[in-house]
């Protein structure tokens, strides 16, 4: 399932170090990591989503968001706790309107995206602000000489393997997103599954994982900027269906949706390398996602 | 008994008297459940009591509300009434879990597996175990689901997909994930319907053990020879109501046949056709699947043919396989003299064979059927537009619309009345109308008068008749044996995907319909003796 997109991003690294001298230089392979890793965060997040059947377009709202939090001013220790709070906050909102009012995930999370970018436009109109120091050494710097993008990925990975493949609520998600593909969405409830808590909780995962993202990001720029993650829940929806994860739900996993989020970071990094237009990265990034779910829906149950 | 039950509560498990101090009869009793879908009544006051070390049968024809009963004590549709008293006490369960938790197991009659997850997931789904962490044990739930599956006389990986067994296969799962668990009362809802006799034959050694560990089960077949096996309590619905509650013993297959059957026919039908013209749809070598023995049918001009059976024996694959959303293995179609070339195509069937004057109404008008949202006026000039090209301006069809509506008497406010909001009974009419306004002479016609209460059901049979009378043809699918004897002029019997018998209407009785249907049973299980 995973095999397939891992091979789509050796054809890409190669093509690239066989057409642009820069790909294979050693800053441009060091700057991919930082680069892949809110990607990797945000589409990992929405991947739990994904599995169970739903979507959430309030990521990159969510992303912006948490930089502009981050830019407040204030001690680190109040503003990081705050920002996951405020994340789950979110996701049980999300999770809680499309549970128990019976509103379509798309309208939903679509909805939040908007009161996301609403209030994150008041709290900076323009990008601008500091994050805290702490913020920008937990990204910018290494330890024992390994940069620290690299323990950012171990972190997301470890924990996101153990919440999918170790707990209850990992199988349950499955489960749920088995019945729901399957087009008997109460499957799962009928086996005695708190489907609806199940629910509420991955969205509010994925929200989490969506400000873990935002916190990287924001040590990047070193500010708050209200359109940083603009788009970004496109880019991580992409990178979940190129990983083989159906988007109807029940089938994927992470390995794909890892691999997934790389292909995505080298696509966008031989299209800076060949100076390909940033307006036309988005209209090719469209182009992938329609692609790729229209080869989907070919492959319906039963893999 | 409700009074008996409440009087004497168990004594606590860990008491110093132990469990003899009181001994409590009944595991679980439901009484005078009440329960009714969209107004239709499903279950009308229905008790049952459920005692351990016992095999309690519960029987009736289709649609008489054994599942409903049995998915109401599962949790997963609550009562309207009535209450459901656990070793004594008075319990409610708001979903499957809180039946789960006390301890009624169910192996449910559909399906109901994820095909996405292995079978160990599915026989440990909703009670995982798991390590002194709190993560899931894999490794033991793999282990475990493989000496269940040992214990069924299977030998498959409890790793493998779900998605990959076979039906039979599946069933199995199902009754594994059902019974192998800890306890006391235990649903089977036709758990045998994809077995083969030796498969049975393993099912029944565990209910036996189940049995003689004082635990209750409730079983739900329709093979007379599986009831009389195993069972002790015969418990026959019918039509939501109970008829009674026997000992085996004293049961005899006959008997207990004229117990489901036993009603008057209610005056409802209109008279039936005589003439018979010439024949409209013929059918001749039809095999539905590679396994199913050929069969042919002839619908003849002002004739109404009933397929008659148990559930799911392949009336609804016939049908179906005309209009192209199911393809049959074999046999030749004509309709009015020219032949339709199987298997139909999915996409395209419906229409083409409305073009050579064939309709189909489908069992769930609200998911097939009726654009819901829209008005009358807008479904039946659907099926009138269907015809035209469609670019064409759309035509006006105000008087065709007027007349369609005042011939079936559709009680609603005007052609603009939105459909969803009528009654159950004229949003059958409209689905009806749509075809008798097009010029359809061959009509199709599932569950003719599901969710429809009785003064419509008898207005619904006088269309159909007059529409047979001015020329068309009808074949029928019906749950309800009742509505197709006096409907129709001739009955199919189908079982096992093949019609085993035909006779004319008007000397079918429920009692013979049931009996041809369920010896049949017994002799294509003789025939397949390879299978055992």
């Amino acid at each position: 399932m995973w095999i397939l997109p891992l091979l789509i991003a050796l054809a890409i690294a190669l093509w690239l170090s066989l057409k642009t001298a820069q790909f294979l230089n050693g800053e441009n392979l060091l700057n991919l990591v930082p680069q892949a890793m809110p990607l990797v965060i945000t589409a990992v997040g929405q991947m739990f989503v994904v599995l169970l059947g739903g979507l959430d377009l309030s990521v990159g709202s969510m992303i912006s968001f948490t930089t502009a939090v981050l830019a407040l001013g204030g001690p680190a220790w109040v503003l990081i706790p705050a920002v996951f709070v405020l994340a789950a906050l979110v996701g049980f909102t999300n999770g809680f309107i499309i549970t128990r009012f019976n509103v379509h995930p798309i309208i939903a999370t679509l909805s939040m995206q908007y009161i996301l970018l609403g209030i994150t436009r008041v709290l900076r109109p323009v990008s601008g602000g500091t994050v805290p120091d702490v913020v920008i050494s937990a990204v910018a710097g290494s330890f024992l000489g390994v940069p620290m993008p690299v323990f950012w990925g171990i972190f997301t990975l470890a924990v996101a393997w153990k919440l999918l493949y170790g707990s209850r609520f990992g199988l349950h998600l499955f489960a749920i997103g088995g019945g729901v593909s399957s087009g008997v969405e109460d499957a799962a409830h009928n086996f005695g599954i708190a489907d609806r808590r199940n629910i509420v909780l991955a969205y509010v995962i994925c929200a989490c994982f969506a400000a873990l993202a935002g916190i990287f990001l924001a040590g990047r720029i070193v500010s708050g900027d209200p359109n940083v993650g603009l788009l970004f829940e496109l880019d991580a929806i992409t990178a979940v269906a190129i990983g083989g994860t159906q988007l109807s739900g029940g089938i994927g996993g992470l390995h794909g949706t890892v691999i997934g989020a790389l292909v995505m970071a080298l696509l966008a990094n031989g299209m800076n390398l060949t100076n390909v237009s940033p307006f036309i990265q988005t209209t090719i990034k469209g182009a992938i996602l329609l692609l790729v779910v229209a080869l989907q829906s070919r492959k319906k149950m039963g893999l | 008994m409700v009074a008996r039950a409440t009087q004497c509560l168990p004594a606590p498990w860990n008491s110093p008297e132990g469990r003899g101090a009181c001994v409590v009869k009944t595991l679980v009793e439901m009484s005078d459940i009440r329960k009714a879908f969209a107004g239709t009544a499903a279950l009308k006051g229905v008790s049952i009591a459920l005692q351990p070390g016992s095999v309690h049968a519960l029987m009736g024809e289709n649609g008489a509300g054994k599942s409903t009963l049995m998915k109401i004590l599962a949790g997963v549709h609550q009562p309207d009434g009535g209450a459901i008293l656990r070793d004594g006490r008075q319990v409610a369960f708001h979903r499957p879990k809180d039946a789960l938790e006390a301890g009624i197991s169910t192996v449910f009659q559909e399906l109901s597996l994820l095909p996405n997850l292995t079978i160990a997931e599915n026989m440990f789904l909703g009670r995982e175990p798991t390590t002194a962490f709190g993560w899931v044990d894999h490794r033991r739930m793999r282990r475990e689901a493989g000496k269940a599956l040992a214990g069924l006389g299977l030998t498959l990986d409890p790793g493998t997909l779900v998605s990959r067994l076979s039906i039979a296969e599946r069933q199995f799962v199902e009754i594994a994930h059902g019974i192998m668990t800890d306890a006391s009362v235990f649903i089977l809802d036709e758990p045998t319907a994809a077995l083969n006799a030796a498969d049975v034959e393993v099912l029944n050694r565990h209910i036996r053990r189940l049995k003689d560990e004082g635990k209750a089960v409730v079983y739900i077949s329709h093979r007379m020879d599986e009831i009389f096996a195993i069972c002790d309590t015969v418990t026959v619905l019918k039509d939501g109501e109970l008829v009674g509650t026997r000992a085996i013993a004293e049961m005899t297959p006959a008997s207990l046949i004229a117990m489901m059957v036993g009603r008057e026919l209610a005056d409802l039908f209109p008279r039936r056709g005589d003439a018979h013209g010439p024949a409209m749809l013929s059918v001749e070598d039809f095999r539905i699947t590679e396994r199913s023995r050929p069969f042919s049918l002839s619908l003849s001009r002002g004739e109404i043919v009933a397929l008659a059976g148990l559930e799911g024996q392949g009336q609804q694959r016939f049908l179906r396989s005309l209009v192209g959303q199911y393809h049959p293995f074999a046999g030749r179609v004509t309709i009015k003299g020219k032949s339709l070339p199987l298997p139909v195509s999915p996409g395209g069937g419906v229409r083409r064979l409305q073009a050579m004057g064939v309709g189909f109404v489908p069992e769930d008008r609200k998911e097939d059927g009726l654009f819901l949202g829209l008005s009358v006026a807008h479904n039946i000039a659907a099926a009138l537009h269907s015809k035209r090209s469609e670019l064409a301006l759309a035509a006006g069809y105000q008087r065709r619309i007027a007349d369609t509506m005042s011939s079936l008497a559709v009680k609603a406010s005007g052609p603009g009345a939105v459909v969803g909001t009528l009654s159950g009974g004229n949003q059958q009419k409209v689905l009806l109308g749509r075809y008798l306004a097009a010029d359809i002479d061959i009509l199709l016609v599932e569950e003719p008068t599901r969710g429809v209460d009785i003064g419509a059901k008898s207005e619904i049979y006088r269309l159909l008749r007059e529409f047979a009378r001015k020329g068309g043809a009808v074949l029928v699918l019906s749950r309800e044996t009742v509505e197709l004897i006096g409907l129709c002029d001739r009955i199919c019997v189908v079982h096992n995907d093949t019609i085993v018998k035909e006779m004319p209407a008007a000397d079918a009785t429920e009692h013979n319909i049931l009996d041809a249907a369920l010896s049949a049973n017994g002799e294509a299980n003789g025939a397949k003796g390879e299978r055992r």
